[in-house]
Parts: structure tokens; C-alpha cells; sequence
């Protein structure tokens, strides 16, 4: 019976895997063209917390009413953005975090006023970025991206030495980068340095199951192609799966009380999910082009 | 089969995991065991202070305070609680597992303690509390040895203002931009920004001559900490708030002293009301604004001397914060004149400080996240394999990677920070992932024999470990090295899996499948 499905399913994806194909291109080209029309708009590729613009994030213990702080701020400072640490099991609220563009001193002036007592190192962080600084860190930031990225394509030119099932594999990585960018965007996250190293780990995990599929599809002869990517993709999914459950389950948990791992799981799960995609149809298309014209 | 028996031996490379998990195992806990330890440790002392020069120092475990057993920090706490109410000097015995020292003091001794660690892993400052500041100079761009003459007088002024426990370095980033990056561990001091900012160019003058300026070539000493020729003189009340004055003396040297005759040499005399002065007054400024100008007495007139009283005020609110700004701007006075100024302007570009508070209630989140995680992949492997051996083989093969970095870590004395974390798990994924790759290869192509199975996995395996090293190059240069930790773990991390878990963790699957 399972085999009987698994052969149907062979030949329906002989038959479509082009026409499949399509679906991840289409999602890229609308991401592409979403992320135009992005920077045309904002002049740039992401949106940027603070620690990519500079400006203070200041951390205040105790059960401190967002709202009513919120309201104060605003207008006082710039750019106000607040958000609530809470205890996951207990759900009491343990801290607040007032991100701002202004400095560190002026927003403790204001904060001192509102709460009415002194800000010391017992009862709160700050941590501040310049602006000159910050802009710096972008730039570096984006530079050491462009060149995990390009390393990554030359070990995997060295893995495979041949040009197309290469060029599918780093393919597949630039279409989840893209993808995830594109989502981010979308759903309006501000990035912060963190963010961008989430898309680093991302390269790191996304290729991997790439470099396993090519490595069976290429490198084996024992079973058919199908037979060869099926068991491709049940080590792959299983991978990619066990990633993506761990790094749910580890957001929820620090989703409560650190922004900069919440925000690194978060861009980590929306780029595993389109890895999935990526994957199993764009660079297994590819690939199986690839070795039916030879 | 004919290997039967060499297969009931544990091969070499499990033997080989098992010895590193030990060694990391030391390396974390110490030997003996660090939670075995009892006492309070101290974290900061004053560097100026009699309990410094009685040979208390950071990092000792406190263990009896006035013949009391000290075990937690409520114990230091009540301990000297009530001690010091009085205002009158007392007797205070405390006794370390270095020393034992006898303080008398009005106060209460100027440490910090904390509870034992009960790892050697040491947390970044973004765990641990702390301050952090990355300084530039201002418009100039200096050489690496400009940086480092800089590097030695700021920690020379932290040092001397009393700060004990820090790390200073000069840091570069990708673009070849130089910084100072300053870590101070614990409470952060509350005038740090003036203290690493400030140029502290100090000018004495009398008219447009300058007399002496900062620094130990003019002034050979500075009385700090004795109340005979320091303190704080009287507070007043003001129109604003109230204010207080603040003097202390100074020993000029030779040179310093003799220019100062001569330029007095010249000067007349003037008689007004409240005495005999001479005609110009002695200008202080501080990075050139005036601080204070003090009259100069007849009798000084043309006289070499080495002894010279400065003063200046503090203010504020009420006398009691005029009492305090007065104290810290005498104490930073104090330090610009045994330092000196900083040769160049500095600008701070990244300034953090860190409450030690938060970051106790975030390790155990970061635990709780960790074994969540962890959980969630043991439940799809058994679901996926449905065997229970290569299930918990996978699970303790995981286990193992975390105590060897974490062992690594604390070995290398690394601090973690939030970066690194997230490195750690990164590579507990990617672990996983690989083993997940292993136990297939395990599974397919029975024709083959398992070794040669499980080469062809590891094939793919060093193919992974490759681009992930490649990918986490840059960073180690990227923004002034303050996001290296996700690399340094990551890189720890990999390297320790493709050598020493992966391999045992292969000859674990071979055993089972054997």
C-alpha cells in the first residue's frame, strides 16, 4: 500500500516537478520584487532597531504600568518603542524595556521624572550605541554576511565541482535568504544586530541539507533518482523538523524575556520553514533537470 | 561475526569522548568541586580603601566575620548591620580563605560580595552586570601605539580613582577603526562616563601664565584620604539648593615650584578687608574651564613652595547631594592630578551598563529554553526511529557537545555572553542535525558495511563543517569583535563535534547496529 502511494507520488513528481518549480519562483520573484519597492521606500534593506541605528535601551525592574510609561514618553522621546519581561510561568511581569533613539542620559533624565526615583545599576540596565557607531556595525555586519556567503558557495564549488547542482544548492540558500527578508519585512520586525547574525546561522543550516541532497542525488548510485531524493528528504525533513521544533519551543521560552535570542529563533523559524520549500522543491527541480538531461 | 569480540571493548574514540567529558566536567565544576564551597565572595573592593591595603582582594570567599559563620549574603549583611549605627569607630575581624584582616572603621568596609559561583563558567556582562564602553578618539585616527599609551593612562586613572576589576584593551574593527573597550565587572561606578571621557587637562594659572598643570612631572603628590589635609570643608545653603566646598593639598615638585616663585615675584600686593593679597589670583581650570581662583596670601609672594592648598565645590539640590557632588568632583579632581590628562579628546561611542539583577532570572530561563529544546528533539527522534538505544545515544551525544564547549569555555576563561549563547544552541542544532544524518546512513545501503556507511555520512558531515566555518569567519572581525562570541562557540562547538562526538557517536551507532 505505502509503496504503491510512494510510486504514484514518483511519477505525478516526474511529470510536475517543473511545473512545481514554479511555486518557489514565483515566491522569490514576488519577495524580489517586494524587497524593491522596500528600499525604494525606506532606502534600505531592513527595518533597524536601535542597535543598528544608535540610541538607548533602557531596562527598568519591577511591575512598571507600559501603558501609562508608554503615553508619557511619547513625544518626550525619540522614536519610543516599550516592551514587558515577564516570569513564562508565572506571567508576572518582572522588568520593561524602553528602546529610544536619544541618548542614554536624556532618556534617564525622563524616565527619572516619570517613576520618580533614582535609576541605579540595581534597578536598571542601559545600554547605549552612538549613531556614527552603529551605522559602522550595519555596514560590517552586512560585509561579513556577503562573505560567509560567498566562502559558503566557494566550499561548495569545492564539495561538488560541478556547475549547475553548485549553483542549485547556493541557489537554494540566496532564495530562503530572500524569502525570510522578505517576511521580515512584511510582518514589520525591526532588526537588530542579532537579527542579522540569525540569517548567518541561517546560511549554516539551510545549506546543510542541500549539501545532503546533493550528495545522495550525485554521489550514490544504489536506487532510482526517486527512490534516492525520498530518502534524501526523509533525513532532511527529520532535520530540518527536530531544528524547527527545538527553536519554536526555545522561542516561546525566551520570547518572555530576551529580545535579542526571541528575535534570533524567530528569523531562525521563518527561514527553516522556507528551507523546506527550498529545498525539496527548488533545488531537488533543479537537480533532477539536471541528471535526467545528462 | 569475527569482530564480536573487539566490539564488546569500547572503541578508543568513545573512550576518547568520555575522557573529554570528564576534563570539561573539571574544568566547569574545579576540583574540588566549587558547590562545595561555603562562603560569600567578593566581587569589588575599593582599591583605595584600609581593607585593600590589609590584603583583602577580589575573588576571596569570605568565611567569618567577627567569628561568625558567613555561608550566604544575608549572613554578610546581618553581620554588619547594626555595627556601624553609631558613627563610632569599631572592630571588625574578617577572615577569607586567604587572610584574615582586622579593620577599624566608622563605616562599613567597602566591598561587594556575592553567593559562590557554583561553576567556573564565567557570564559576559550582559549575564553578569557590569559596564561596557567602547571609546574613540574624537576626529583623530590613531595608531596602535597611540591606543595603547591611551590604554595605559585610562587604566592608570581607573586604577588610581579606585575601580579594581576591569579589562581594558584596545579592539579594531573590519574597517580598521581603533577603540578602547572598557569591562568593568559588577556596580557600575556612577561617574564613569566623566571618568573615561574626560580629557582631564588640569591648568593652574595666574594670569595667562600657567603655573602647573596635572600629571606627576608638576605634582609630586596628592593628599587623598586623610582628613588632616582633605575633606570637605563646610556646606552652605544657596539660592538654588545649597552648596559645599571641598579643599586638599597638593605637593608641587622642585621645578613646578620655582616657577611658581617666580611668577608670584611680580605680582603686588594689594590690601582689601579681609587681609594682605597679592594682585592676581591662581586660575584652577579643568579641560579649560575654571574650577576655582583661590587669593594668594602676601607671605607667598617670590617663595618657593611645594605645598599648595586647592579647593573647589560641589552642589545640589539639598546639603546632602551638595555633599556628594562635592566628594566626586574632590575624588576626580584628585585623579586628573596624579594622572594628568589624556593626550587626545575621547568621544564614548557604545556605553552599557548592565544591572546584575536581571541577568540571574535570565541563565535560568536560558536553562529552561535549552532543556525544552532538547526535549522537543528527543520526541521526534523516537517518534522518527522508534529506537530507544540510538534515541538516547543521539540525546547523550548532544548532552556531551554543550558540556564540552561549556567546558572549553570556562577553560579558556570565556566569557559568555548572550552572542554566545545563541551560539551554542546553533550548534546543538546543527549537532543534532548531523547525527540525524549519521543514524540514516546508518540505515541505508546495507550491501555496503557499516564503516563503510557511516564514511560516506561523515563525508557529508565535513562537507557542513566547512561552509559553517567559512560562514562564521567574518564575524570574528565584524563590530569590533563585541558579536565574536556567536563565532568563538559556534567555531568551539563544530570543531568539537566533527573531531571527537560525531566520531563516537558513529562508533556508538555502529555498536548498536552491530
Amino acid at each position: 500500500m505505502q509503496e504503491e502511494t510512494k510510486n504514484k507520488f514518483a511519477d505525478w513528481h516526474d511529470k510536475n516537478y517543473k511545473l512545481l518549480f514554479l511555486i518557489p519562483l514565483t515566491l522569490l520573484l514576488f519577495s524580489l520584487v517586494y524587497l524593491g519597492i522596500f528600499y525604494y521606500k525606506n532606502n534600505d534593506f531592513i527595518y533597524k532597531d536601535i542597535s543598528l541605528t544608535g540610541g538607548t535601551s533602557a531596562t527598568i525592574s519591577g511591575e512598571i504600568d507600559i501603558n501609562n510609561l508608554e503615553q508619557f514618553l511619547s513625544g518626550k522621546l525619540e522614536d519610543v518603542n516599550t516592551r514587558k519581561i515577564y516570569d513564562l510561568l508565572t506571567r508576572e511581569q518582572k522588568a520593561v524595556i524602553i528602546e529610544t533613539k536619544s541618548s542614554a542620559e536624556e532618556t534617564k533624565q525622563i524616565l527619572e521624572d516619570y517613576l520618580g526615583y533614582e535609576l541605579n545599576s540595581e534597578n536598571s540596565s542601559f545600554e547605549f550605541t552612538g549613531s556614527a557607531l552603529s551605522e559602522s556595525f550595519y555596514k560590517q555586519l552586512l560585509i561579513a554576511i556577503l562573505f560567509a556567503f560567498i566562502f559558503m558557495a566557494i566550499v561548495v564549488f569545492i564539495i561538488f565541482r560541478t556547475f549547475i547542482p553548485s549553483l542549485a544548492v547556493i541557489m537554494s540558500v540566496v532564495a530562503d535568504i530572500i524569502m525570510t527578508l522578505a517576511l521580515v519585512n512584511l510582518l514589520g520586525i525591526k532588526m537588530s544586530s542579532a537579527g542579522i547574525i540569525a540569517f548567518l546561522m541561517l546560511i549554516g543550516y539551510s545549506v546543510d541539507t542541500d549539501i545532503l541532497l546533493t550528495t545522495r542525488i550525485l554521489k550514490r548510485q544504489e536506487g532510482s533518482l526517486n527512490e534516492r531524493i525520498f530518502k534524501a528528504f526523509q533525513t532532511g525533513m527529520t532535520m530540518t523538523l527536530t531544528s524547527l521544533l527545538a527553536i519554536v519551543f526555545a522561542f516561546i521560552v525566551v520570547k518572555s524575556f530576551s529580545v535579542v535570542l526571541s528575535q534570533i529563533f524567530l528569523i531562525l523559524s521563518i527561514g527553516l520553514c522556507f528551507d523546506i520549500i527550498n529545498t525539496w522543491v527548488t533545488n531537488v527541480s533543479i537537480l533532477k533537470w539536471y541528471v535526467k538531461e545528462k | 561475526m569475527v569482530c564480536q569480540g573487539k566490539m564488546k571493548k569500547l572503541s578508543w574514540k568513545i573512550w576518547l569522548l568520555l575522557i573529554i567529558l570528564v576534563l570539561s566536567l573539571l574544568s566547569i565544576f574545579g576540583m574540588p568541586p566549587t558547590f562545595l564551597k561555603k562562603g560569600v565572595v567578593i566581587t569589588s573592593i575599593d582599591a583605595n580603601s584600609t581593607a585593600f591595603e590589609q590584603g583583602l582582594r577580589q575573588g576571596q570567599i569570605i568565611n567569618f566575620i567577627d567569628g561568625n559563620k558567613i555561608s550566604t549574603i544575608e549572613d554578610f549583611s546581618n553581620a554588619l548591620k547594626d555595627k556601624f549605627k553609631l558613627n563610632e569607630s569599631v572592630k571588625t575581624i574578617i577572615q577569607t580563605n586567604k587572610v584574615e584582616v582586622i579593620l577599624f572603621s566608622k563605616q562599613a568596609p567597602e566591598i561587594t560580595v556575592s553567593g559562590i559561583q557554583k561553576t567556573n563558567i564565567k557570564t559576559g556582562l550582559d549575564l553578569a552586570g557590569g559596564s561596557r564602553a567602547l571609546i574613540q578618539a574624537q576626529g583623530e585616527k590613531l595608531s596602535a601605539a597611540q591606543i595603547n599609551d591611551l590604554v595605559d593612562v585610562i587604566s592608570n586613572r581607573l586604577n588610581v580613582y579606585g575601580i579594581a576589576d576591569m579589562n581594558i584593551r584596545p579592539v579594531s574593527d573590519m574597517t580598521g577603526n581603533h577603540f578602547i573597550l572598557i569591562e568593568i565587572a559588577g556596580a557600575t561606578p556612577k561617574d564613569i562616563e566623566e571618568l573615561i571621557s574626560k580629557q582631564g587637562k588640569f591648568e593652574a594659572k595666574i594670569g595667562n601664565e600657567t603655573v602647573f598643570i596635572g600629571g606627576e612631572e608638576d605634582i609630586s603628590s596628592v593628599c587623598r584620604n586623610d582628613a588632616t589635609c582633605a575633606g570637605i570643608e563646610g556646606c552652605y545653603d544657596s539660592e538654588n539648593g545649597a552648596f559645599c566646598n571641598f579643599r586638599f593639598v597638593i605637593y608641587l615638585s622642585e621645578d613646578a615650584a620655582k616657577k611658581h616663585a617666580e611668577i608670584t615675584d611680580k605680582l603686588e600686593v594689594n590690601t582689601t578687608a579681609q587681609g594682605k593679597y597679592l594682585s592676581e589670583k591662581l586660575d584652577l581650570y579643568l579641560d579649560d574651564n575654571l574650577v576655582d581662583s583661590l587669593l594668594i596670601g602676601e607671605g607667598l609672594k617670590g617663595r618657593v613652595t611645594t605645598q599648595i592648598q586647592i579647593s573647589g565645590s560641589g552642589t545640589g539640590s539639598d546639603r546632602e547631594t551638595a555633599y556628594d557632588d562635592a566628594e566626586k568632583s574632590m575624588h576626580q579632581l584628585q585623579t586628573v592630578l596624579i594622572t594628568g590628562s589624556l593626550p587626545y579628546k575621547l568621544e564614548i561611542v557604545k556605553l552599557d551598563t548592565i544591572s546584575p539583577v536581571l541577568g540571574k532570572d535570565f541563565i535560568n530561563s536560558i536553562f529552561l529554553a535549552g532543556i525544552t529544546a532538547l526535549l522537543a528533539v528527543a520526541i521526534i527522534i523516537f517518534i522518527r526511529y522508534r529506537k530507544i538505544k540510538s534515541s538516547l545515544a543521539l540525546l547523550f551525544t548532544s548532552i556531551s557537545e554543550i558540556i564540552i564547549i561549556l567546558g572549553i569555555a570556562s577553560f579558556i576563561e570565556w566569557n559568555l555572553d548572550l552572542p554566545s549563547i545563541a551560539g551554542i544552541l546553533a550548534t546543538i542544532g546543527t549537532g543534532i542535525d548531523q547525527q540525524i544524518i549519521i543514524m540514516d546512513e546508518a540505515n541505508q545501503s546495507k550491501f555496503l558495511s557499516i564503516k563503510q556507511r557511516l564514511k560516506r555520512a561523515f563525508t557529508i558531515i565535513l562537507g557542513a563543517y566547512f561552509t559553517a566555518v567559512v560562514a562564521l569567519l567574518p564575524l570574528l572581525w565584524a563590530g569590533a569583535g563585541l558579536l565574536k562570541g556567536f563565532a568563538i562557540t559556534t567555531i568551539i562547538g563544530i570543531t568539537a563535534g566533527v573531531l571527537i562526538t560525531r566520531p563516537a557517536f558513529m562508533d556508538m551507532v555502529k555498536r548498536i547496529e552491530d
